[in-house]
């Protein structure tokens, strides 16, 4: 019989379990701590990492001189931009 | 005997009242809890629209730092919530701390929930696996997916020139403690704007919309906008969007999950009539606040269409725009009125956004401020206008124009002053905008070293002088843009304005 299961000892002893030991607990305090410390080194490392790849990007882009003085250049199949086209932030006059 | 056991009891012997209370408690816990769980999936849409939204508004080069932002908000946003943004919200609703005898007031909990400070705290029973608890974890999900959205809203307005970095310090103090702070003092049942001033803004127009775009605004002032948004006579020049089907399906998934960020502004008790209470305790429907949404995508897509002449940027953007003005008061607005406030709504983001390009010439990628910011305030100040003298909360506080003024007053500076405040230290460490020459290569190359159409050639962009020659863009828009900001190249440390 499914009613016969000790269903509220299981309950109860789940209940009482915690990782690391109950709520308030010293354990429960060391891995909040960890937590804490492992959310401000990535973001500390988001900064980090991010400002090397684009040093290094504008660097590359300085020294290889790929954005030249402006010149004419043959009209190719890419588009113009005019200076009020697009459909996205002008709703007309 | 065990829930479980009373329930096979109805096949033999009659259960006890006290047997049958039990099995309604948690089955009434047990609904709350699902009901949490499928607005919070519901509500993930809104983030796969933004991320489809804004990727779409973005041109070619820099399609996957755009989308990277999105996705990593959740990554930083989540963490910082738990540890200390629902703190926040659990236990500073009092407000500013107060001089005197009780003056550790401010650091307090609800009257009405006992224990939901301590509740809040990271390593609290109520935050982990807990069997007597099914709702805390839940509610606080529907929190976290708030949270997500402000810094979702941000992100759209600063695409195509801010450092990723940079946006997730920014959209963790947005996310994780200014949205939720004014959620504490104006969306809570205890905030002291409440409590004291009958403030109603009941789904979040101002908490979250408002707030979000008037911290944008104060980035956007730092960040500066695009190289080329601007023309040598101030002129807005339009960015062609790299999909516009993306932009407008992003919308559309975002309305989506609009109806669950709807339903989880709501508190749900299905043993206590009517069932349902909005998130001062006031009684309410489900029904209606869905009837709200609804009709407010129609007048704000109405509005949108004819103040922008039809153009779809901006009829999707009203119908966005029609729902934020009426949500402050959509759980107690009649259907017409939320239809024709929504309509106000859909025409005054297209002449915000309009105006906030061409007059204040802030590029505003994405219309957030106008949509969001503009017409959040604006919802807010509807309620003390249409909906003054309905009684808020828990006391019963009358809604009033002043009322609603003092919500307006209240958070536009503790959102715009920290938007402000910390972008400009950012700019100041250099820390916070790419340099040039990689915003005009586009941010992909640099963050990602590859570009996400490959099978496509890259065409580079063009650019007509005014003498009629077409010639490459970059070069003209870096000369001009060195020129106007007095730029010269820098070392490997990054670049550095000259004296």
């Amino acid at each position: 019989m499914i009613d016969s299961f000790p269903f509220d000892e299981w309950t109860d002893d789940i209940a009482a379990y915690w990782t690391f030991g109950p709520e308030n607990s010293t354990g429960t305090y060391i891995l909040t701590v960890l937590g804490i410390i492992l959310m401000v080194a990535s973001l500390i490392a988001f900064v980090l990492l991010e400002r090397r790849k684009l040093d290094a990007q504008a660097q590359l882009l300085r020294g290889g001189g790929i954005l030249p003085p402006a010149s004419p250049t043959a009209p190719g199949p890419g588009f113009a931009e005019p200076p009020l086209a697009g459909p996205s932030t002008d709703p007309g006059p | 005997m065990s829930s479980l056991g009373s329930v096979l009891a109805l096949f033999g012997q009659a259960p006890t009242v006290e047997e049958l209370q039990a099995q309604v408690s948690l089955d009434s816990q047990i609904l709350t809890e699902q009901f949490y769980f499928f607005t919070v999936v519901i509500m993930w849409l809104i983030h796969v629209g933004f991320m489809a939204y804004e990727t779409g508004a973005a041109r070619r080069k820099n399609l996957m730092s755009t989308a990277m932002k999105n996705i990593l908000t959740i990554a930083v946003v989540t963490p910082t919530f738990y540890y200390f943004g629902w703190y926040i919200y659990g236990c500073f609703q009092p407000g500013f701390p107060s001089v005197g005898p009780d003056s550790l007031d401010w650091h307090s909990g609800p009257e009405a929930f006992p224990g939901f400070c301590e509740a809040t705290a990271p390593w609290s029973a109520a935050m982990g696996p807990n069997l007597q608890d099914h709702v805390s974890a839940v509610f606080f999900l529907a929190f976290l997916l708030f949270s997500w959205t402000t810094g979702s809203i941000m992100s759209g307005a600063v695409i195509e020139r801010i450092r990723l970095s940079a946006y997730l310090l920014l959209t963790v103090l947005l996310g994780s403690a200014v949205w939720i702070t004014d959620a504490a003092w104006g969306w809570s049942s205890g905030g002291w704007l409440v409590t004291k001033f009958g403030f109603h803004d009941a789904i979040a127009s101002l908490v979250v919309h408002g707030v979000a775009g008037a911290f944008a605004l104060g980035v956007l002032l730092n960040l500066g906008p695009r190289i080329g948004k601007f023309d040598m006579q101030g002129r807005a020049r339009a960015f062609r969007p790299h999909n516009t089907h993306m932009t407008l399906m992003g919308l559309m998934l975002i309305f989506t999950g609009f109806y669950g960020f709807y339903a989880a502004c709501l508190v749900i008790q299905s043993t206590i009539s009517p069932g349902w209470l909005n998130i001062y305790l006031s009684p309410a429907t489900l029904g209606a606040i869905a009837f709200t949404i609804t009709v407010g995508f129609a007048g704000g897509f109405t509005g949108g269409w004819f103040a922008s002449r039809g153009d779809p940027f901006w009829t999707l953007s009203g119908g966005l725009a029609g729902v934020i003005s009426v949500s402050a008061g959509a759980d107690i607005y009649h259907p017409s009125l939320s239809y024709i406030l929504a309509f106000s709504g859909g025409i005054l983001a297209v002449w915000a956004g309009t105006y906030i390009e061409k007059k204040l010439r802030v590029d505003d990628a994405v219309g957030a401020v106008a949509v969001h910011g503009v017409c959040g305030f604006y919802g807010v100040l509807l309620v003390g206008i249409f909906a003054g003298g309905y009684p808020t909360g828990i006391n019963s506080v009358p809604v009033s124009f002043g009322g609603q003024l003092m919500g307006m007053l209240a958070f536009f500076p503790l959102a715009f002053l920290p938007g402000f405040g910390a972008s400009w230290i950012l700019k100041k460490l250099n820390l916070l905008r790419v340099p040039p020459e990689v915003e005009l290569e586009g941010l992909d190359m640099a963050e990602f070293q590859q570009d996400f159409y490959p099978e496509f050639e890259r065409v580079p962009e063009t650019i007509v002088l005014p003498d009629g020659q077409e010639v490459e863009a970059a070069p003209v828009l870096f000369e001009s843009f060195a020129e106007a900001s007095n730029f010269t190249a820098g070392t490997a440390a990054g670049p550095r304005r000259s004296p």
